[in-house]
Parts: C-alpha cells; sequence; structure tokens
C-alpha cells in the first residue's frame, strides 16, 4: 500500500466543531496538510489554536465534520472506529504530555501493551530491547510512581516505538519536563525517528522544538495561519 | 461552624462523583436492608411468641392450685387487660351405661384469649369457638368414641346432664404432650354449681390474661414482685414445652442469621464506596496539604464531608425502611397468623444508627489516613503516605464487623460460627485470588491474546483485585447461606418430623399385652412402634443423703424432688440421645447404674461417680450415675430423663409406653383398639406436631421475604465491587482504544477478567457457606446428619461466576465506548 511518491498522511480541507453551552464553536476550519513518509511534521499554536483536536482526527482517534483524511492510502473518515483502530494499532505510535502509563504496570508491562494487542508472543523481550534502546532497561520492573516524569516519558517513547510504527504522533511531550530533560527525551525521539524510518507528527507550542521538525504549521483559531520549513538545531 | 460550611460547601462539589452517590447509596440501602430485616425479624418474632401466646390460650398466666388472689385479678384490670379464668380438673362422665374418665377443662366466656378453639358441628362442619354456654359441653374425638356419642346427645358430667354442643378438635393447650385421658371442655358456672370446684377438689386453676404487650409486661413486673399463692406458678409463653421452646429458638436463630448476613453485606458495600472515595481524594488532598492546609484540618475538613453526607443518607434510609415495612407487612402478615400489627419503629432507628456506625467503621480508616498523605504527592505519587506492613486503623472495620454480628446475633455460638466461617472465607478468597494473580503472570506470555489481556488487567489492578475477590466471595458466600443453606436447614428441620413420626403414645400397657397390642396395631395400619418400659418413682436420696434434708440453688430442683419421676431402662442407647459425659451403661453393668439429661445435672449439680436412690412402689435402688445424655426433646420420640440399666431395674414394677405413627383417618380402628385395651390410654400429638411444623412453614416464609432484601445487599456489593475499578477502566480502555485496541478485544479480555474473579469468589463462597452451614446446622440448630447440599452450591457458585462475568461485561460496555479522543483532551 505505502508509495514513496505519495504522502503518508493528508488532510483535505478538514473542519470540526463541537455544540458547547453557547452554541456551535469551531474548532477547526478546513485545515489541509500532506505528510511525506519519514518527514518529521511540528504542529504549532497558542492553546485552543486546536493542535491536538487535528493531531486526534489525524491519527483516527475522532472523526472530521467535513473535509477527508487519508492515512497511509485509508481514508480515515469512510472507516467505522474498529477499523480505526485497526490502522492504529498496525500503523501508529502514540506519546502523550501526561505520559499515560497504567500506574500498576511495571515499565516494563507498559511497554508491552501494543505487543499483546498485536497478540505478539515474545513481547517481552521486545519490550526489554525497546527500553534498553531509551536507556532504561536496568528500571524494566519500577513501577511508573517509581520514575521521574523525564523516565515516564522515555518509557512511553519506547511503548510508541515497540511495534514498529509507520507514524508517529507526539502531543507536547515534552509539556511536563524542565528544559533539559525535555530535550533528552527529544533528542531521543528523534534519533528513534531516524533510526525507525518513522514519521514523526508532534503537537508543540515550544518553537526550539518544533524548527527540529522537517516541517511546521502554525493554528490560530483553527485555521492556518502559516507553515515553513524547520531548522535543525 | 466555619469547618462545617466548608464541609457542606465540599460536598455540593463533589455531589456528581459516582463513589460519593455509591457511597450515599450503600448506606441508604444498607440502612434500608437492615432496617426492614430488623422490623420483619421483630414483627416475625413477635409473632412467634403470639403463637406461643395461642398455646396458652392468653400472653401470661397464674397457675394455682386455688382459684387466683383478687389482687392479681384487679392488677389486670388496672392494667386494661382482659381476663378468662379456667379449671382443669379430672372428671368420670357417664353415657349409655358407660363411664370413661375424662380430662376436663371449665372456662368463662372469653376462653380462649389467645390462638383458637377449634370445633366440629353435628354435620361435621368445622369453626372456632369460645368455651360452651352454661348446659353445654364440648367432648374430643376419643372421648366421643370412647362413650358412643355424637354432637347433640347428653350426657352426665360432675351430676350434671350437659347436651354435647360440638367436638373439640383443638385447645390452647400449653403444648401439653402427654395428657392421659380424653377431654372435654365445660362451662366454668355449672362445673361451680356442681360442686367440682370447692374445698378438695383437685383442680388446677389458671388465670389467663391478654393485652399490650406494655401492659402485659407491667403485670408481669408486678406479678414477680408480688407474693404468689402457695403452689402458684406464673404460665409464660417461654415457658412452653421443651419441644416447643426448642422451636422456637431455632425460629429465632435463623431470622437473626439472615438479618446479620444482610447487614454484613451492607457493611462490605460501604467499604468498597469509601475506599474508592479515599482514592480519589488522594490528589485534592495532596493539594491541599500543599497549598497549606493543616492534617488536623484537612481531617476535619474530611470527616465534616462525611458526616454532611451520612446524615441525610442514613435519615432517608430510615425513612424508606419505615416504608417499606409497613409495605412488606401488608404483603407478608397474612403469612404469619395474628401477630399484633403495630408497626415497631425501634429497629428501623436502630438500623439508621448501625449504618452510620458501619460507615464510620469502613471509611474513617482510608480517610485518616489519607489525612497523611504528604504535600509532595502533588509532585509525587509515590510518596502519597507512608507504608505501613500492618496499619491498626483497619482493625475498626473488623471491630465494627465482630460488634454488627454479636449485635444482630445475640448469641455467642452463631456470632462466633459467622465470624470465623466469613473470616476464613476472607483468608481463602485472597490467598486464591493471589494464586490466580501469580498465575496470570506466570501463564500469561504464552496464552490466547485476549485471555492474556484479561490475566493482565486482574494482575495490573493487584490490590484491587484482591479486594474485589475478597468482597465479592464474603458477598456470594452470605448470599449462599441464605439462598441455599438457609432453605436446606429448614428442610432438615423439616424432615425431623417427617410425615411418619410418631403421633400417638399409649400409656398403661402391660407385659402381657405387648404381643397382642403390636399384632392389633399392625392391623389397623399403624407403625414405627417403639415400646419402652415406665416405671414410676420418687428420687429419694443423692449420695445417701436423704433428698428433703438437702437444699438446692436450683429453684427447678424442690419441685422435682417432690415429683412422682417416669423412669425407664434401656440397654442400648436411643436414637436422639447423646452421651457428652461418661460412659452408656451398657445392658450389665456391674452395679446399678443411671444415665441422666442434661436438666438434671444442672438441677442437683449431679456429676458422674454421684449416687441417686429412687424408691419405685415397695423397691428401693441405689444406682450409680454412670452417663450424662443430651437428649434431642424436638424428636418427639418417647424421651426420659433418667434411665436405668435394664439388669438392675427390669424387675422394677413397670408398664409400658408405646409410641407409634396412625394416619389421621383411622378413628374406628383406635377406638375398637381403645376398647379392647380398656386399661389403656392413647394420647394424640398431631395438633402439637402441627403447631411445630406450622412454626417452621412461618420461618421459611419469613426467611423467603428477608431474602429479597438480603438479594438488593447482595447486589450492592456486586455493584460497589465493580464500580470500585470502573474509573481505572475507563482510562485504561481509552489507552488500549488509542493504541488501536478492538472492541471485542476489550470485550473478550473483560470477559476473562470478571469470570475468573467470578470464579474464585464463587467457589470460595460456596466453599465457606457448606463449611459454615455444616458447622451451624449441627453446632445452633443440631439438625443430626445434616449436610449442606453440595451441588446446588457447586452450581450456584459457577452460576455466580457467570453472573459476575455478566454484570461485569454489561458495566465494561460504557467504558468500552469511552473515545480514545478523551486520553488526548486529559492532556
Amino acid at each position: 500500500m505505502s508509495d514513496s511518491s505519495r504522502p503518508l498522511l493528508e488532510a483535505c480541507d478538514v473542519s470540526k466543531s463541537v455544540t458547547g453551552p453557547e452554541g456551535k464553536l469551531e474548532i477547526l476550519g478546513k485545515v489541509s496538510l500532506q505528510i511525506q513518509p519519514g518527514d518529521s511534521f511540528a504542529i504549532v499554536g497558542a492553546s485552543g489554536s486546536g493542535k491536538t483536536t487535528l493531531l486526534g482526527l489525524l491519527a483516527g482517534l475522532d472523526t472530521p465534520d467535513s473535509g477527508s483524511i487519508t492515512l497511509d492510502g485509508h481514508a480515515l473518515e469512510l472507516l467505522d472506529e474498529e477499523a480505526r483502530a485497526d490502522l492504529r494499532r498496525r500503523l501508529v505510535g502514540f506519546v502523550f504530555q501526561s505520559f499515560h502509563l497504567l500506574p500498576a504496570l511495571t515499565a516494563e508491562e507498559n511497554v508491552m501493551l501494543p505487543l499483546e494487542l498485536e497478540g505478539v508472543r515474545a513481547a517481552r523481550e521486545r519490550a526489554r530491547e525497546a527500553l534498553d534502546a531509551v536507556g532504561l532497561g536496568s528500571r524494566r520492573r519500577h513501577y511508573p510512581a517509581q520514575l521521574s516524569g523525564g523516565e515516564q516519558q522515555r518509557v512511553a517513547i519506547a511503548r510508541a516505538f515497540v511495534h514498529g510504527p509507520r507514524v508517529l504522533f507526539a502531543d507536547e511531550p515534552t509539556g511536563n519536563l524542565d528544559q533539559r530533560t525535555g530535550h533528552h527525551v527529544c533528542d531521543l525521539l528523534f534519533a528513534l525517528n531516524r533510526d525507525h524510518h518513522t514519521t514523526l507528527v508532534l503537537v508543540t507550542h515550544d518553537a526550539t522544538l518544533a524548527s527540529r521538525c522537517d516541517r511546521q504549521i502554525e493554528l490560530e483559531e483553527g485555521r492556518v495561519v502559516g507553515s515553513g520549513i524547520g531548522v535543525p538545531a | 461552624m466555619r469547618m462545617l460550611l466548608l464541609a457542606l460547601r465540599s460536598l455540593r462539589r463533589e455531589w456528581h462523583l459516582p463513589e460519593l452517590r455509591t457511597l450515599a447509596a450503600s448506606l441508604v440501602l444498607a440502612v434500608v436492608a437492615l432496617g426492614v430485616v430488623a422490623t420483619l425479624a421483630t414483627r416475625i418474632e413477635r409473632g412467634m411468641l403470639a403463637s406461643a401466646a395461642e398455646l396458652i390460650g392468653g400472653d401470661i398466666g397464674l397457675s394455682s392450685p386455688q382459684t387466683a388472689p383478687d389482687a392479681f385479678i384487679d392488677k389486670a384490670r388496672q392494667f386494661d387487660l382482659k381476663i378468662a379464668q379456667t379449671a382443669g380438673f379430672p372428671s368420670v362422665a357417664f353415657a349409655h351405661q358407660q363411664t370413661q374418665l375424662l380430662d376436663v377443662l371449665a372456662s368463662g366466656p372469653h376462653y380462649p384469649l389467645r390462638g383458637t378453639l377449634e370445633l366440629r358441628d353435628a354435620a361435621g362442619h368445622a369453626r372456632n369457638g369460645h368455651a360452651p354456654a352454661a348446659g353445654e359441653v364440648y367432648l374430643d374425638h376419643r372421648a366421643l368414641v370412647a362413650l358412643n356419642l355424637k354432637v347433640g346427645q347428653p350426657l352426665q358430667l360432675g351430676g350434671r346432664e350437659l347436651t354435647i354442643a360440638a367436638e373439640l378438635v383443638r385447645q390452647p393447650d400449653g403444648g401439653q404432650l402427654l395428657a392421659l385421658a380424653p377431654r372435654a371442655l365445660m362451662n366454668i358456672a355449672d362445673a361451680e354449681q356442681a360442686g367440682l370446684l370447692g374445698v378438695g377438689s383437685r383442680a388446677r386453676h389458671q388465670l389467663l390474661l391478654a393485652g399490650a404487650p406494655a401492659a402485659v409486661q407491667g403485670w408481669r413486673d408486678w406479678a414477680q414482685t408480688a407474693s404468689l399463692p402457695q403452689g402458684a406458678t406464673l404460665i409464660t409463653p417461654e415457658q412452653t414445652r421443651e419441644r416447643m421452646r426448642s422451636s422456637f429458638d431455632r425460629a429465632g436463630a435463623f431470622l437473626r442469621l439472615t438479618a446479620l448476613l444482610s447487614a454484613l453485606l451492607a457493611g462490605i458495600a460501604i467499604a468498597l464506596s469509601a475506599q474508592r472515595y479515599a482514592r480519589r481524594k488522594t490528589s485534592e488532598v495532596a493539594l491541599l496539604r500543599a497549598l497549606g492546609t493543616s492534617r488536623r484540618r484537612v481531617l476535619g475538613l474530611l470527616l465534616g464531608t462525611l458526616g454532611a453526607l451520612a446524615l441525610p443518607a442514613a435519615t432517608l434510609g430510615l425513612l424508606l425502611a419505615l416504608g417499606l415495612s409497613q409495605l412488606a407487612w401488608m404483603f407478608a402478615s397474612q403469612l404469619f397468623g395474628s401477630v399484633p400489627t403495630v408497626l415497631p419503629l425501634a429497629p428501623s432507628f436502630a438500623a439508621a444508627a448501625m449504618g452510620i456506625a458501619v460507615l464510620a467503621g469502613f471509611a474513617l480508616p482510608p480517610l485518616v489516613r489519607l489525612a497523611e498523605v504528604s504535600p509532595v504527592a502533588v509532585f509525587r505519587q509515590s510518596v502519597t503516605r507512608r507504608v505501613r506492613r500492618f496499619d491498626v486503623l483497619y482493625l475498626v472495620p473488623v471491630l465494627v464487623a465482630l460488634g454488627l454480628i454479636w449485635s444482630q446475633s445475640s448469641s455467642l455460638q452463631l456470632a462466633g460460627i459467622l465470624a470465623a466461617s466469613l473470616l476464613g472465607v476472607a483468608v481463602v478468597a485472597a490467598l486464591l485470588a493471589a494464586v490466580l494473580l501469580w498465575m496470570a503472570r506466570r501463564v500469561a506470555p504464552g496464552a490466547h491474546p485476549a485471555l492474556r489481556l484479561g490475566l493482565a488487567a486482574l494482575a495490573r489492578r493487584r490490590t484491587l483485585s484482591l479486594i474485589q475477590a475478597t468482597a465479592l466471595s464474603l458477598g456470594l458466600c452470605a448470599l449462599l447461606l441464605l439462598a441455599i443453606v438457609a432453605p436446606a436447614l429448614l428442610q432438615g428441620w423439616r424432615q425431623e418430623l417427617p410425615a411418619d413420626t410418631p403421633n400417638w403414645f399409649a400409656l398403661n400397657l402391660q407385659d402381657d399385652q405387648r404381643a397382642g397390642f403390636e399384632q392389633a396395631l399392625a392391623g389397623i395400619g399403624g407403625d414405627q412402634l417403639n415400646m419402652l418400659p415406665l416405671a414410676v418413682g420418687k428420687l429419694t436420696a443423692i449420695n445417701g443423703a436423704p433428698i428433703d434434708q438437702l437444699h438446692f440453688a436450683d429453684e427447678r430442683a424442690k419441685d422435682w424432688a417432690d415429683r412422682q419421676l417416669r423412669l425407664s431402662w434401656a440397654g442400648a442407647l436411643p436414637p436422639s440421645n447423646q452421651v457428652i459425659a461418661g460412659q452408656w451403661h451398657g445392658a450389665r453393668p456391674a452395679q446399678a447404674e443411671v444415665s441422666i439429661d442434661t436438666m438434671w445435672r444442672d438441677m442437683f449439680a449431679l456429676k458422674v461417680g454421684d449416687t441417686l436412690r429412687f424408691n419405685v412402689g415397695e423397691r428401693s435402688i441405689d444406682a450409680r450415675v454412670g452417663s450424662i445424655r443430651k437428649v434431642d426433646w424436638s424428636s418427639f420420640r418417647v424421651n426420659f430423663f433418667l434411665l436405668l440399666d435394664p439388669a438392675h431395674a427390669g424387675d422394677l414394677p413397670h408398664t409400658w409406653l408405646a409410641s407409634f405413627h396412625l394416619s389421621r383417618g383411622h378413628a374406628a380402628g383406635l377406638a375398637r383398639l381403645s376398647r379392647d385395651y380398656g386399661n389403656l390410654s392413647l394420647v394424640d400429638v398431631d395438633s402439637l406436631l402441627d403447631r411445630v411444623r406450622e412454626i417452621v412453614d412461618r420461618v421459611g416464609n419469613a426467611v423467603r421475604w428477608i431474602l429479597g432484601f438480603s438479594l438488593l445487599a447482595g447486589a450492592l456489593v456486586l455493584a460497589a465491587a465493580l464500580a470500585a475499578s470502573a474509573a481505572e477502566r475507563r482510562h485504561e480502555a481509552a489507552l488500549l482504544r488509542t493504541l488501536g485496541a478492538r472492541r471485542s478485544q476489550l470485550r473478550i479480555a473483560a470477559a476473562c477478567e470478571f469470570a475468573l474473579l467470578g470464579l474464585v469468589a464463587g467457589l470460595t463462597a460456596a466453599l465457606g457457606a457448606a463449611g459454615a452451614g455444616l458447622w451451624l446446622g449441627h453446632a445452633v440448630f443440631h439438625i443430626d446428619g445434616f449436610v449442606p447440599p453440595l451441588w446446588p452450591l457447586v452450581l450456584a457458585a459457577l452460576g455466580a461466576a457467570l453472573v459476575v462475568m455478566l454484570l461485569g461485561l454489561a458495566g465494561t460496555r460504557k467504558v468500552i465506548r469511552t473515545p480514545p479522543m478523551r486520553l488526548l483532551r486529559e492532556g
């Protein structure tokens, strides 16, 4: 299905609105973008600009009110939630601002989760390799509460890469970390992205982080107000 | 005051939290379940007492050799009690040139004050009535047959000619088993005019009273302090004969058992909700502490919120309990016969207080410990609080549970057995769940992906899984005890009185009549014949000391020392007897031996090795106490307080006492038997048997009613146990969906998880219920050979696993539909 000349991820005139106490509120309005395989792509903007909503739509976590999104040749708006979940399991990895590790699972068990969902038999071995890759091989039996914020995010990154996704979505991956730790986590994210030839889509309001991406767009009140090419830091 | 306002504000803001609503609902339902059960139980116990009153013919009475002194009657009038006076005496009746000794009761027009006098008229129609009018008499079936009379015909009694107005079918008789002669009921005015009650008469007079419970108690208190006339005794419902008392005791134990189990179910539901609430509050408390709120203030705020929740919830529960009790009674009252209809308020108030105590006991420990959350926890969850190996505060709910068991059971034995059984269930459940979790980790890697996910989910929530398995096991155990073991115990009790239970006694059978009687009885369809020798004698000395020179602490001893005693002998230990001290004497001991019942041991402070001297006619026998027996007096077999060995007692002057079963409708055959053996006294115990069966049926009905409310409490435990993990589940489901999990995967995983949890809980509960049932059956309800129904228990355990799985699945339906986008929105 993949074709190097074709974008891996494409959004065309995507709109999304919600109904609140004060009536209908447009969160995204006619957003279009294309992301090539292996690219790193940043979505920047102030709080409430619609970044996270766009990320959710691109990852197939939600469907647009209008417009279309194609992920690896699959029109997401034509798929039901089950089919989208299937696609996510095979093609997508996630890193969240709040890490979202399961507190009752060890680091290793958290990393095993996507593999367990796929029914991979050697899940534990592969999880160990992934943890070694993020430098946490010695902490694999630790629970999230026993790890620092940076370490938790590294576990989350290991979990995101363990099943070899084609595209990795990161939502403010350094938002909960101090600058130095955030920097280390970003280095790791980009390094793994490079090593695994993964496409990276990240949401951030950190201009430095955005500038490390190949491309970026800026959102304001749900609309694309600018786009550009990042400058490797 | 400021703290209270703050607590109220906090409650208002948190009211949307499901934990808090579940906690409030748990408390309301706990109070409702406890209140309704306790109110029903109180009413039913009153009903049982009313049944006892039916046996006496009044709520209370005075039995004396002369008519009751005026002071006792005047006092009864002061208390506004209804009054009836009776006199019982033997008298000979004449008709058709035949004579028959009758057991006559003469009574005023109001007799009986409680219970019914069942009569049958000339046409054979049954009716209830009161004492006969002057000039009339009622005769029982035996008297009619013996005198060859019919209703409407005249007979001579006490020198007066009376008309038989009806056949006497059943009368309140104090549960008396061995009335020696056929019975007659006449008007007391006729008896007085005939001089049957004058000086020198052998009549026993009874003053019977009935009225409001408080008035009856008032008269009773007064009578107990007043000096009773010579030879007089109070007649109380509690003093019905041993057989009936044992039935009432068992009935009470059943009701207490069901009420107690419902209370515990409610307690578990509260405990689960409180734990969940405390978990939810951890981050908020950490924030408050970080913002500078002192530990004491945090604790005050938490307790204030809990109090602000508890009081209205308990009040609502109280009102609902009262309303539902009244409603339930409207449907149930006819099942229990003539029971006072006033709604008792005390049990519902006690239930509300108990509900608050349970809430405090189960919710305080997690909240008190919550106040210890370190302010640093706002940054790092791992430092929420000090980890304790053993938290003494958690003894509080254990103590509250024990207190609840004690207060509800009012029997140390029942309480002990239940507490030990439930504790055993909790320990086994926790151990089994721990083994399951251990296995989950070992087995998971090679298992089917869905099962692996389910096992992983169980292992993920390790502590919660342990709590859920334990709570579910306890809840299910209580339900199984109620739904399967209690009815089986009732069935066991009922089977103790099978249809062929001996319902006739024959007294005064002579040695040379035994073979002929046995043959004649078989000829008319009688079976289950059992014959024992019967000698009548007196106790004259204990350990060589003459009885009249001895002083006994037990008041009953003096009465028994004056009495004619029934003595018997046997080589083999009779059924429904159990030797609890010494050794059964067998057929040929070296010296004369006697086996005594526990009541005799207690009355005369006897022990094995003491010597008793009995005089029987001209003979005297010194017998060593060889053994002490516990006798099951509810068995309706012929039993004796004193059993001698046949080698030394066999030649004492004696007659034979026979018991046998004869189906109803053999009156003609029985009358022939009675005529052929003129010296025999035949005694019908069917009516007493009917009473006991009636009590068993009433208890059965009561337990079924209470079970309905207990099921509600059980459902609440289940809901609370499942809700306990709902928040974690929602978050987890959202994450797994984001990572690409299919709904079917989550569903199968949840089914595996809940089925395993249900299986652990179901099997532990079945094991616990079987063990507790076995223990209760033998130790509390004394049902010989009682075995809990094992297959129904196993099937119920599997059914429970299925129900837990289905309910778990139903509960996770919403969870599985959690939109994955939620995770991004949460940050």
